[in-house]
């Protein structure tokens, strides 16, 4: 089943401050099926946050269309729970608040939302912090409430935009190894964003590499390691460092036939609605 | 998944040991300046030698709190001013937070009414006093107009601009969970927005506070105003010093029981005033 198909994806904007048309994104298609991770790798500035944007709702595309679960998307909606770089957890609201949060806007009554937010809290280890606040966590415990706060919302897909980007190296390591347990224990759906190529190989069952602005599926690379992975053995296969270096050598290739001639694209100015 | 360590784990510090002392050093900042405040001005009106009738001194003016307490005036006139401000501080809430949060959520509608907003802010209060009384007689009415009218453009200026300081990932998360657009006002602008309305809850309240007693000297006939203006009348020097001291220590009082602990509660609390520059 195919819970994501982006076909034909293109994104055009006009910048502000100079007036000119710039193309985000030029021409992406790629499918995602359902329980499967797929990251989306590119240069930065590339507009793989735009991309996600799209998905999510957030950014209207210029052509192209997204379908979720069948349905083609129009605005953000529960059915595509975003976790965000910035956590974008509510402050006035307790963990447990954050996590019945997308339950209580569809209604869903109170024993039953209370116990699914224990089911979750449990999965991401803050069971016994339900009643703090989010600023009292520290930043790696705040992204797994936000895992938990989109996963309990059950949606079709989970986009995660570059989720442990502003997290220190060694919780981030910590933090990928939870998420492949949660994901190889419950199977979500999941859209990935990163520029990190080690933490997509590790993650994914594929991924989509994207070239420089405008942006264009470059190659789709498929991981093919034994789960379930942790850092320590995973990181030892020959298998991941054969598909690192072929993701880097993608991303490289692509470095330098911009220094040749694309170099103008590129360099036109910020990713939109990049952090 | 190991059990996470919380990076401050003491957060509910044991509340009533903190309570005890930070009553009693609070208190002691309080208290301390206008203690200060009152002993200079005793040793100024000895020291000059200036006619009692003109600088009444600190005892007289005790006096004549001890007369407005035991005489019922006292009662009389704060219940009436403070019955006021609270009647104008809720209608100000009730009109200023919606209009406000709608103008923060809504680049049309802030666009159309900022310069409004604007012009009005310049007005607000006192300059309203003649007007009022013109429409609304002397009286409580004109009194809690001129509250409500201080208060609401510095309520909803301020709840505008805590909408628009919410950042948009919150927005973004809170829609991307499913919440639809009337939920969000609730959910999310209003709590979003609170450290930004506390600070327009604290300039409009002072704001109000003022207007009150400009209105009570012109349009009633009750009120700490009011026995500000009749006290001139008789050239009762002291009651004036006593109930400009009533007027001031009850806004300490109110910033003290009323603001600081709503802050304490909410926007504190929720590890939010770091966030806004307020």
């Amino acid at each position: 089943m195919t819970a994501l198909k982006i076909d034909r994806l293109n994104k055009v904007y006009t910048d502000t401050y100079s007036g000119e048309e710039v193309t985000a994104i030029a021409d992406v298609s790629f499918t995602v099926r359902e329980g499967e991770f797929v990251s989306v790798l590119g240069p930065s500035g590339c507009g793989k946050t735009t991309v996600l944007n799209i998905v999510a709702g957030f950014v209207r595309q210029s052509g192209g269309t997204v379908v979720v679960d069948g349905r083609p998307v129009d605005g953000p909606g529960p059915d595509r729970g975003v976790v965000f770089q910035s956590h974008a957890l509510f402050p006035w609201k307790t963990v447990l608040g954050n996590v019945v949060f997308g339950l209580r806007m569809r209604g869903v009554p109170r024993a039953e939302r209370n116990a699914t937010a224990e089911e979750f809290l449990k999965l991401v280890g803050l069971d016994g912090f339900a009643h703090r606040y989010p600023h009292e966590l520290s930043g790696g415990m705040q992204q797994r409430l936000g895992v938990a706060r989109v996963l309990a919302n059950e949606p079709a897909v989970m986009l995660m935009d570059e989720p442990f980007a502003s997290i220190d190296a060694q919780t981030r390591r910590k933090l990928q190894e939870d998420l492949t347990g949660i994901f190889e224990s419950r199977r979500p759906t999941v859209f990935f964003v990163t520029h990190d190529v080690d933490e997509a190989v590790f993650l994914s069952d594929r991924i989509v590499v994207l070239s420089r602005r405008p942006s264009r599926v470059r190659e789709i690379v498929d991981v093919t390691l034994p789960r379930p992975r942790r850092w320590q053995e995973t990181a030892e296969l020959p298998e991941f460092r054969r598909i690192a270096n072929q993701v880097n050598d993608l991303l490289a290739g692509d470095e330098n036939e911009a220094a040749d001639g694309g170099a103008r694209a590129g360099d036109a100015g910020g990713e939109p609605g990049a952090a | 998944m190991t059990a996470p360590t919380a990076r401050r784990p003491a957060v509910r510090r044991p509340p009533r040991r903190r309570g005890v002392r930070s009553t009693a050093a609070g208190a002691l900042w309080f208290f301390g300046p206008l203690a200060a405040l009152v002993a200079a001005w005793a040793v100024a009106v000895s020291a000059s030698g200036a006619p009692l009738r003109v600088f009444p001194q600190v005892t007289d003016v005790l006096a004549a709190l001890g007369e407005l307490w035991t005489s019922g005036d006292l009662w009389r006139h704060l219940g009436a001013s403070l019955r006021r401000t609270g009647i104008g501080m809720a209608l100000a809430l009730v009109t200023a937070l919606p209009f406000g949060i709608a103008l923060g959520a809504s680049r049309v509608l802030s666009a159309f009414f900022l310069p409004l907003l604007r012009f009005s802010v310049a007005l607000a209060g006192i300059a309203w006093i003649p007007i009022a009384t013109l429409w609304f007689g002397y009286g409580d009415r004109a009194v809690i107009f001129i509250v409500w009218n201080a208060m609401f453009f510095a309520l909803t200026y301020n709840a505008m601009l805590g909408v628009r300081q919410i950042p948009t990932e919150l927005l973004r998360a809170a829609r991307s969970l499913g919440t639809g657009r009337l939920r969000m006002f609730w959910e999310i602008l209003l709590p979003g927005a609170l450290p930004s309305i506390v600070t327009g809850l604290r300039v409009g309240l002072g704001y109000g506070w003022r207007g009150l007693v400009a209105a009570e000297i012109i349009a009633s006939n009750a009120g700490l105003g009011y026995a500000l203006f009749q006290a001139q009348k008789y050239f009762q020097t002291d009651v004036i010093i006593a109930s400009m001291m009533i007027i001031g220590v009850l806004w300490l009082l109110m910033d003290r029981l009323l603001l600081a602990p709503l802050e304490r509660r909410t926007v504190e609390r929720w590890g939010m005033t770091g966030a806004q520059g307020t």
